[in-house]
């Protein structure tokens, strides 16, 4: 008796060891990819299989006019376009692609009487041969073929007591504009359709009861009871994107700006409304000479005297506390630099550099702002979720918020894009500089900053005429002037708040909200 | 004496038994050689030491402030690791002009090694601080010429962090923040 049983649970056991292999090779159904042509939109079915998404040859087939043969002598499986061809052999993740071997995620594989390849097939190894450009997005599950004009649109909130900001981000950079009709407002982006993320709208302010993208290129936000009315400002180029800000206001709130005021970002913290304390950060120093002009400049020595012009004309015109990282020509690392700023509680660090590059022509002023990676995205979100309002001793409230020191950066980046869109301003007009670009990158000692932040590359040692330039007395005396005059419109957009105008940028439109 | 439901119990058990190990020897290796997702191909071959793969690599752009990708051959390697070494090598490579490099000249790859996470650790000579030019676009275009040929070629590859003689580095030359993987922003290449 006892035996039986344990031939009973043996043919057990064995029956769902054999299930579990079975259903490890069933394939499971994956959502579809979007192909976007000129003729419209057409669903491209895919298949999960062990955590891959693959696509059926005999779609891409019908799709994008291949001869698909089976070569049973060779056991490889071959896919012809016009006179190029692909040979993919079963269980191996290489393709010759015209005599070329192309790697792919994983290998292709049979299911019934299709072939199957990941979906990575598409970009690295039909598009190299097909006549038309092929662009694959896998995040957002687009495949689009030919010059169409898909930009990418990133949705976030930013939300307030009685004002919700939506901010767009567009990739690559495009015009957007910006219109209210009938209970919503429209955001039209210039492409010929958009690539949007958009997370749900936040519920409990009720000034937006829902966003969705709308074919073909807008972006429909329509509006809650509590909505009163919006600004819009026009979009901002950083780095390779437009940004775009919406500002929704409650019934109630203080709407007396104009329609069209250009809403900057609010500097985030913003407890002291103006600048008592500036940290000006010459770059290098010590046995760190930075940047090697041709002519011999030292990237040090630029820096340092730029600094010191700097700090007196602010000490001068405004009476500000300005504070310089190193005073003469020591070596300092890059967290001391921050965390000189940070002990005095300075209220904007300003790092000077000169720039190098392998061009000897390249030239023009660069003003870097700090990027996040997933890292410091995460220390922002949670700056902003622990953000607390506590009394301070002898009355008064303070905010405070809890982020790792090396990722202090993370709270201010609104105020640091902020202070960067107006000093790109101050170099163009007062300095004459005629080439400023605004960049993010992870600059090392940006993130440190528990203020607003910024690096400016004032030209470039590497080439020569900029060399000359950046040595020059009157040069460095425009840059002192340029940067004291940014900061006296900074300390004005602080205590003025998001009213505060900017000049809109050459190519920016937003047009009023409809009375 | 045994009895004759006894007899059918064994039988029925060596023949479920006989079904598994044939299900297992057709399904099986299939199924137990499929490579992880992400992985490089791992494909074994004799003739893998002269194979090529077509890989994109990064060079100064025109302007100087920028990278483009070139289309190039590359040894092939034998899976991810194998395979970013062989990628690194490449770009160490002083490049035919016009393309110009924007890896410091003598900096030789010392070893490259792979977390779970998908982390790249790229372990350069010191040369790669020594011999570096300096100023912020410089910097950038070295630390994202080794991104951007990882990340675009080895789907594997999340991140890259530079290290230098073994250790980790706060920066280069002062300016980009290397004390974690730097992930791909195709920011910096122009096409």
């Amino acid at each position: 008796m006892r035996t039986r049983r344990i031939i009973y649970a043996a043919d057990a056991l064995i029956l769902l060891l054999l299930a579990a292999g079975i259903s490890g090779q069933a394939p499971t159904q994956g959502g579809p990819l979007t192909v976007l042509s000129r003729d419209g939109r057409r669903p491209l079915p895919t298949v999960e299989l062990q955590g891959r998404q693959m696509v059926g040859l005999d779609d891409l087939a019908t799709l994008f006019q291949l001869q698909i043969r089976e070569d049973a002598a060779a056991g490889a499986v071959t896919a012809t376009y016009k006179t190029q061809t692909l040979v993919l052999t079963p269980d191996q993740s290489l393709v010759s692609a015209s005599g070329r071997l192309v790697s792919l995620p994983s290998p292709l594989v049979r299911q019934g009487r299709r072939w199957l390849v990941p979906i990575e097939f598409i970009s690295r190894a039909l598009a190299p041969i097909y006549d038309v450009r092929l662009e694959l997005r896998p995040a957002s599950r687009l495949l689009i073929v030919g010059d169409l004009r898909v930009p990418r649109v990133a949705v976030q909130y930013d939300d307030g007591p009685a004002l919700l900001r939506v901010t767009f981000e567009i990739t690559p950079r495009a015009n957007a504009v910006v219109t209210q009709e009938q209970g919503r407002l429209l955001v039209r982006i210039d492409g010929d359709t958009i690539d949007a993320v958009i997370p749900p709208a936040p519920a409990q302010q009720q000034m937006l009861s829902a966003i969705r993208a709308v074919e073909p290129n807008t972006v429909q936000m329509d509006l809650g009871p509590r909505f009163s009315t919006f600004r819009a400002s026009p979009p901002v180029s950083i780095g390779a994107a437009s940004v775009l800000t919406v500002e929704l206001l409650a019934a109630g709130a203080d709407s007396s700006a104009a329609p069209v005021a250009p809403a900057l970002p609010v500097f985030a913290g913003a407890h002291r409304p103006t600048i008592s304390t500036i940290v000006l950060d010459p770059g290098h120093g010590g046995d760190d000479n930075g940047v090697k002009g041709a002519g011999g400049a030292l990237e040090k020595s630029v820096t340092l005297s730029v600094a010191r012009r700097i700090k007196a004309v602010i000490e001068g015109r405004l009476g500000m506390r300005v504070l310089l990282t190193h005073q003469d020509d020591n070596r300092l690392d890059s967290a001391g630099r921050a965390a000189l700023a940070n002990n005095n509680k300075a209220d904007l660090f300003i790092s000077l550099h000169a720039n190098g590059s392998p061009r000897p022509a390249t030239r023009g002023a660069t003003i870097f702002t700090l990027s996040l990676d997933r890292v410091g995205e995460d220390a922002r979100r949670q700056s902003q979720a622990d953000r607390e309002v506590l009394q301070l001793f002898g009355g008064g409230t303070r905010d405070f918020s809890l982020v790792e020191w090396e990722l202090a950066q993370a709270a201010h980046l609104d105020g640091s894009h902020a202070f960067a869109g107006i000093l790109d301003q101050k170099l163009r007009t007062t300095a004459g500089l005629p080439s400023v670009s605004l960049q993010r990158a992870p600059m090392r000692n940006l993130a440190g900053a528990n203020m607003p932040a910024v690096l400016i590359e004032m030209g470039y040692l590497s080439n020569a005429e900029e060399e000359r330039l950046l040595t020059s007395t009157e040069f460095q005396g425009s840059l002192a002037t340029a940067v004291t005059e940014a900061v006296v419109a900074f300390r004005e957009y602080l205590e003025q708040g998001p009213r505060t105008p900017m000049p809109p940028t050459p190519a920016a439109q937003a047009q009023p909200p409809t009375p | 004496m045994r009895k004759p439901r006894d007899f059918f119990l064994y039988a029925g058990l060596g023949t479920l038994l006989g079904v598994a190990l044939l299900v297992l020897f057709f399904l099986g290796p299939r199924w137990l050689t499929t490579p992880a997702p992400g992985a490089a191909a791992a494909t074994a071959s004799p003739a893998a030491d002269t194979r090529k793969i077509h890989a994109r690599l990064f060079y100064v752009n025109a302007e100087g402030t920028g990278l483009t990708s070139v289309e190039q051959e590359v040894v092939f390697g034998e899976g991810t690791v194998q395979q970013a070494k062989r990628l690194v090598e490449a770009q160490l490579a002083t490049p035919a002009p016009p393309l110009a490099s924007a890896i410091p000249q003598g900096t030789k790859l010392r070893t490259v090694f792979l977390t779970s996470k998908g982390e790249a650790y790229v372990d350069l000579s010191s040369e790669l601080r020594a011999n570096h030019p300096g100023g912020t676009t410089n910097e950038i275009l070295t630390v994202y010429t080794l991104v951007s040929a990882l990340t675009s070629n080895l789907p594997a590859v999340t991140g890259v962090q530079i290290l230098v003689d073994g250790k980790e580095v706060d920066t280069l030359g002062g300016h980009l923040d290397l004390r974690r993987p730097i992930e791909q922003d195709l920011r910096w290449v122009t096409q």
